[in-house]
């Protein structure tokens, strides 16, 4: 069996020293896959989308224990602009572009994986997002929620990533447009075989194109499986799809038997 | 002041929360200090005289923008005009009214008040670098009116001013002036301590934390911001006029940027935020050109650069500086901090979490 | 006539001066007030390579001018570096910390007395008749080195890659970070050229008249020339150094000579009060300071 393209083992992430928001958490995913990382506010996946991708410095964050391990190299302790050129690149939640530049500087500032073209790579872009096309000397301040959010994942594509992270895709965007931009990254991922790695509060959205997906609350994973286990789990529609027998009473996770008997203690 | 301390003292009463020395090392160390102060004079020479009294004087200065800077967070760059401006209301008032010390003093006072008022304004809109700039610019308009006053009424290499004089008794004996100085330093030291204490003192530094939540707990922003700027830039300005009265004399040349930035050095060197870091700061700075020629000297590097010896200490200020600015952000204030912590601790390394 | 002519001069050196300002400014949020002595140190660099290539004038003020790019670079990486994510005053202090250290090295390797670095090249400064104003071939000089250093800055930040992530990096370090832009390299690029275009204001100013300790006063004026363009944009910068170069000839013409000192901070307080800002300069920079 393969390894996977990115492992994470028991990790575990301290902010100031004493706040443990991720509290050893292992998730792999594997070459070439759709993986979802759901969870309400505060459950952790932010912050284990920037231990990733190597932002945790910025807020006084660190990794206690644990590893990432991408391809077979451990990447925690990397600079960001290290782990881009290493193949991951993240569509982060909030100011996902450069506002002051235009669109078309927008993805000429990026710098791709060494080895990767980055001409064909940009052309790339403008194919799949034929909007931005049209929009190439507009200033990035000045688009829509949807276009921005098609520049951040065009200017990410740019990186030339093998693992793209996207952060709460569906955020503040109309359900269509959503739908759209999911459609357009499963075409693009089959195109140019990359892997995605989804963190969504959305459980819905994400289950539509995840081949895989993992449930995090409170730092901790709680359930993982596919999205047709999942869907079928009593808990995830009460709390997650609104489609359970009991939606409305909203109660905690750690009142649900399912989640004592599935809940996983790691380290 | 008023922090906890690991040992066994224990408030019983309230007025204990009042005292400023609250145990019996704090009391036995004081009076050791105290005495040594008032007896340096008997055993100094005038040498040594003299760097007493620059110390005392420059831990006014230091005081005054260590409330500034140190506790209400406002950056100035200013400091050096606000003293030329008590220096020079000191200057003029005495060359063109012959005024007593008892006029000028007030006067001076009044004019920082005023002034204070003048620097604290853009600080209503402006923040961080912009205010110290702001301040900058203020610093080089004062500069430029002192040196206008001197170049029109022709005192070209600055003004003359008599030592003050109280009936026929005048203040020119150093060691008369070391007890007139180290009794306005106690004065100020006394005065700030207090007043962080009080309801200005902590709306001082709720606007250091944050503005705007300052504000929004019904702290008036602009009355604290402009307060700080009134009291600082007037402490600042009595200080200008001691330095008049002690030099006798007053030239738009001593109020260089340099001294801002020795100021300013003083506060960072010392530690922000702490009165005794502006003490030890105006000690180190004052005390720091001497160290370097006497080191200098020990190693007999003065006689081949003794014309340039402006030069290494420039330079050697300029490096210390850096060195506290990357490696002990927190200061001398912090430096002791460490070491108090060390004895505290040991034999552990770390304090608990939540300390 | 001539009034026109020394504004332009005064305008192309503030113009050169300030532009480091705003380079450092915009991609690093530092506001670098070493920048008068880094410009002595590129002076007294030519000085020095002018008599140690005598005869080769064009090889030493490049060899100088490279010297100063260098500096720069070291600046960043020796210093500046550490400086990253501490407040603003304590990076502001730590440049003016520097501009002390630089200022006694230089006299401690070069005497304080006044320099003529021009004859050490062997050249002359002539003066230039145009109509009936005079100009000399230094200040003439000046206005065509400040003019291609604009329109190279102009194409570096809008065509090249490089520049590109620069101003990038300026507007969005975190995003620019996850986009695979080293920022120690891009702030380290930004010291070099700020430095760079420091160290050809210093030679040129030099040449014209002499070399000495005032120097830094110049760098120290020009700040306000960037800050009442806006600190973050170069037109800005060129706009402002005009500003404060025509009030501050035209007062000294008019009013009085020692006002010269003062005129450039006037002019900058007034605009802090109107505009703090500046007059190209985007408005929520404020807040971020």
């Amino acid at each position: 069996m393969t390894p996977p393209l990115l492992r994470v083992e028991k990790l575990e992430v301290v902010y100031h020293h004493v706040i443990t928001a991720v509290q050893g958490i292992s998730l792999e995913v594997p070459e070439g896959s759709i993986v979802a990382l759901l969870g309400t506010n505060g459950a952790g996946k932010t912050t284990t989308l920037r231990a990733i991708s190597g932002f945790l410095g910025v807020d006084d964050a660190r990794v206690t224990e644990g590893s990432i391990e991408y391809r077979g190299h451990r990447i925690e302790n990397l600079p960001p602009h290290r782990i881009t050129s290493r193949g991951i690149t993240l569509v982060p939640e909030r100011s996902k572009v450069f506002e002051n530049l235009t669109v078309v500087e927008n993805i000429e500032a990026v710098v791709p994986r060494p080895g990767a073209d980055a001409r064909k790579l940009a052309e790339a872009v403008w194919e799949y997002f034929p909007v931005l096309a049209r929009l190439r000397d507009r200033e990035a301040g000045y688009l829509s929620g949807g276009e921005r959010q098609m520049l951040a994942i065009g200017s990410a594509l740019a990186c030339a990533p093998e693992l793209l992270l996207v952060d709460e895709l569906s955020q503040g965007l109309a359900p269509l447009i959503v739908e759209e931009l999911l459609h357009r990254l499963q075409a693009i991922r089959k195109d140019l075989g990359m892997t995605l790695l989804l963190v969504e509060q959305n459980a819905a959205v994400a289950l539509d194109v995840a081949d895989y997906a993992y449930v995090m609350e409170n730092g901790r994973i709680v359930l993982d499986g596919t999205p047709e286990k999942l869907r079928s789990h009593q808990d995830i529609r009460e709390f997650y799809l609104g489609t359970g027998a009991g939606s409305g009473a909203r109660r905690s996770y750690r009142d649900v038997k399912q989640y004592r008997r599935s809940r996983r203690w790691y380290g | 002041m008023s922090q906890p301390r690991s040992s066994g003292y224990l408030r019983t009463r309230y007025a204990q929360d009042w005292m400023l020395l609250e145990t019996r090392t704090q009391r036995v160390g004081f009076a050791l200090f105290a005495a040594c102060a008032l007896a340096l004079p008997f055993f100094a020479g005038a040498f040594h005289l003299d760097i007493a009294n620059q110390v005392l004087l420059a831990s006014i200065g230091a005081v005054a923008l260590m409330l500034l800077t140190g506790y209400a967070g406002q950056i100035s760059l200013g400091h050096a005009g606000l003293l030329a401006a008590g220096a020079f209301t000191t200057g003029i008032l005495f060359k063109e009214f012959a005024a007593p010390f008892w006029v000028t003093l007030p006067a001076a006072a009044a004019v920082g008040a005023a002034l204070g008022v003048i620097f604290g304004l853009p600080s209503l809109r402006l923040r961080g670098l912009y205010l110290a700039v702001s301040t900058l610019a203020l610093h080089f308009i004062v500069i430029y009116l002192g040196s206008e006053y001197e170049s029109k009424r022709g005192f070209s290499t600055g003004v003359v001013i008599d030592p003050p004089r109280l009936g026929s008794w005048t203040l020119t004996d150093a060691r008369a002036w070391y007890f007139v100085l180290l009794a306005a330093a106690t004065a100020t030291v006394l005065f700030s301590l207090n007043l962080m204490r009080s309801r200005t003192g902590r709306a001082w530094r709720a606007i250091h934390g944050r503005e705007t939540v300052a504000g929004a707990l019904g702290i008036s922003v602009q009355r604290a911001k402009l307060s700080a700027f009134v009291v600082s830039s007037t402490l600042t300005a009595v200080a200008g006029c001691l330095f008049a009265y002690y030099r006798g004399f007053v030239s738009a040349e001593a109020f260089s940027l340099f001294l801002t930035i020795q100021y300013v050095a003083m506060v960072i060197i010392g530690g922000l935020g702490s009165i005794l870091g502006a003490l030890l700061g105006a000690v180190f700075v004052v005390l720091f050109p001497y160290g370097i020629e006497a080191a200098m000297k020990a190693t007999a590097l003065a006689d081949r650069l003794s014309s340039l010896i402006f030069a290494v200490n420039y330079a050697a200020f300029g490096l210390v500086m850096i060195l506290f600015l990357v490696f002990e952000p927190k200061g001398l204030v912090g430096i002791w901090q460490r070491v108090q912590a060390w004895f505290l601790l040991w034999p552990f390394k770390q304090k608990p979490v939540g300390k | 006539m001539q009034l026109a002519v020394n504004i332009a001069v005064l305008a192309a050196i503030y113009a050169l001066v300030s532009c480091g300002y705003v380079l450092i400014y915009r991609t690093s949020r530092v506001l670098n007030l070493a920048h008068g002595e880094l410009m002595m140190l590129g002076a007294y660099g030519l000085f020095t390579t002018a008599s140690l290539f005598a005869g080769y004038p064009l090889l030493a003020i490049a060899t100088s001018a490279l010297l100063a790019l260098i500096v720069g670079v070291l600046v960043y990486v020796l210093l500046m570096r550490h400086m990253a994510g501490e407040a603003v005053l304590a990076a502001v202090l730590t440049t003016i910390a520097l501009g002390i250290l630089l200022r006694g090295t230089i006299i401690l390797f070069w005497t304080a007395q006044a320099q003529h670095p021009i004859r050490a090249l062997g050249l002359t400064n002539q003066s230039i008749a145009i109509g009936d104003a005079k100009i000399s071939a230094v200040g003439l000089t000046l206005i065509v080195v400040t003019a291609c250093v604009y329109a190279g800055l102009y194409a570096f930040l809008r065509y090249t890659a490089w520049g590109i992530r620069m101003r990038a990096a300026g507007q969005n370090p975190l995003l620019a970070a996850q986009r695979g832009i080293g920022l120690h390299r891009i702030y380290a690029l930004a010291w070099g050229l700020a430095t760079f275009t420091a160290g050809l204001a210093g030679m040129l100013v030099a040449c014209d008249s002499a070399l000495d300790q005032t120097m830094a006063t110049i760098g120290l004026k020009a700040f306000p020339a960037a800050l009442v363009g806006g600190l973050d944009s170069l037109l800005g910068a060129l706009l402002g150094s005009l500003i404060v170069s025509a009030s501050e000839v035209l007062i000294i013409y008019y009013v009085d000579p020692l006002l010269s000192e003062v005129v450039p901070f006037i002019v900058l307080l007034a605009m802090l009060v109107v505009r703090p800002w500046g007059l190209l300069g985007t408005r929520e920079e404020l807040d971020r300071v």
